[in-house]
């Protein structure tokens, strides 16, 4: 990123081919919009590069990334209707692709599509804990520079968020 | 749980990230076993943990890389603009920097010998090297008419196409030219000499007589395709002269119905 910074902005290219798919599952977690996410992926690529300048380098690439991201997703509330923002979990599960074989892969289809349902009862923060740690594979120091926060306070909050969905998905599944 | 399990909340998020050394690993499973309510409760969230490891994410379309190829291409552009006006920014810069009146001196006289340079050869042989140019100009312009004129009593009709098209070679048309345009304009057995002609002479519009001989030779064209091409030229060149010949066309017995129509519609348009 800092030789983008430096006006190579081909390197962009390849940061963008290393890090979009990442970049897209969070959104979509954080939105359940397929193409919403797509667009924002394109958003938060592009203010990378407007906003090079404002790279200091002495953080994680990864977490200047997020935390843009992060912008992004508020903004993009904002501009929708609250009531238009979520989709219906159900709809979710059915939104996300099939298992490969259909007898094989209808089971855990069916638990995948539980654990969705009740990831997307979570609070917005406690998803994002989550979704970061992971399905993004981020240490908790790195979740903890993207939030803002010490490393201990993710710690604990990964936790909570941990707990809640392990009881919202019993509650489901009973 | 018990009152001081929550110590281990923190402990246990690293364990289940792999983010704890060899020893408090150790010290944390030691918890566990020693633990039922932990590990009840440590278990269920495991596997809930591992299951959310199984999950998919869709994956982003094809779209997402095209339209990020076509983004950055675009940023790079306007990026290239921006840079291009801050070397002139640069540039302005340098001005300002240069001591102004030691410059100004040095153009001055640099200035100064040009001239001198120029005034001393042109004095000496430039007045008739002049002369010999134009008289050798104008020998060129007479040979092209010749040839022009010649061309046009060609019996072939590609002949005298070609010298049909010699005209717009010639930059000041006289009246002679002119006169043989308008002969083979009216006169000539073939179509295609005709039409080409009209083109030839459509170029010199800006002489009067030629538009005055235009419009004459309305009336005297018999072939639907000239009477329509006529019409085209009149109307490029805003002729509103020309109407009262083509009301003397559209008199004729025998016009074509097609060309009829045109010509009702130009004079509209021209009127």
């Amino acid at each position: 990123m800092l030789r983008v910074k430096a006006g190579d902005l081909d390197r962009m290219g390849l940061l963008f081919e290393r890090h979009y798919r990442a970049l897209y599952g969070f959104l979509f977690h954080m939105t359940y919009q397929r193409e919403a996410s797509e667009d924002m992926v394109q958003t938060v690529f592009y203010k990378m590069l407007r906003y090079r300048n404002s790279f200091t380098g002495d953080g994680e690439f990864v977490a200047w990334m997020y935390q843009i991201a992060r912008n992004v997703i508020k903004d993009n509330v904002k501009k929708n209707k609250p009531g238009n923002t979520y989709y219906d979990a159900g709809e979710i599960a059915d939104r996300l692709p099939g298992g490969t074989s259909a007898d094989e892969g209808f089971e855990k289809k069916q638990a995948n599509a539980g654990l969705h349902r009740a990831m997307a009862k979570l609070s917005d923060d406690n998803r994002e804990i989550l979704t970061l740690s992971r399905f993004q594979e981020l240490k908790y120091q790195e979740i903890g520079q993207i939030l803002g926060i010490s490393e201990g306070a993710v710690k604990v909050r990964a936790f909570r968020a941990m707990q809640e969905l392990k009881d919202i998905y019993a509650k489901m599944e009973r | 749980m018990k009152m001081n399990c929550g110590q281990y909340e923190e402990k246990f998020s690293a364990w289940v990230n792999n983010e704890l050394g060899p020893s408090e690993r150790a010290e944390f499973e030691k918890h566990l076993a020693g633990c039922e309510g932990c590990m009840q409760e440590f278990t269920a969230m495991q596997q809930v943990w591992d299951l959310m490891g199984e999950m998919e994410t869709p994956q982003p379309s094809a779209n997402v890389q095209v339209k990020f190829n076509a983004m950055l291409e675009t940023f790079k552009e306007s990026e290239a603009e921006k840079k291009g006006t801050s070397l002139k920014e640069q540039l302005a810069r340098l001005w300002q920097w240069q001591p102004r009146w030691p410059l100004a001196y040095s153009l001055v006289i640099v200035l100064i010998s040009f001239t001198c340079g120029y005034f001393a050869f042109r004095t000496g042989s430039g007045g008739k090297q002049d002369e010999q140019m134009k008289a050798l100009s104008a020998q060129v312009h007479e040979l092209k008419q010749t040839m022009m004129l010649a061309l046009l009593e060609n019996p072939s009709a590609s002949e005298r196409i070609r010298g049909v098209s010699y005209t717009s070679e010639i930059k000041h048309a006289d009246k002679e030219v002119i006169d043989a345009l308008f002969a083979t304009l009216n006169n000539d057995p073939n179509v295609n000499v005709r039409l080409s002609t009209l083109d030839a002479l459509t170029h010199l519009a800006s002489h009067p007589e030629v538009r005055q001989g235009l419009i004459q030779s309305i009336v005297q064209q018999d072939s639907p395709l000239m009477q329509s091409a006529i019409a085209d030229v009149m109307l490029k060149l805003q002729e509103k002269r020309s109407v009262n010949s083509f009301k003397q066309l559209l008199k004729q017995k025998n016009l074509n119905p097609g060309v009829k129509d045109k010509i009702r519609q130009t004079i509209t348009q021209l009127i």
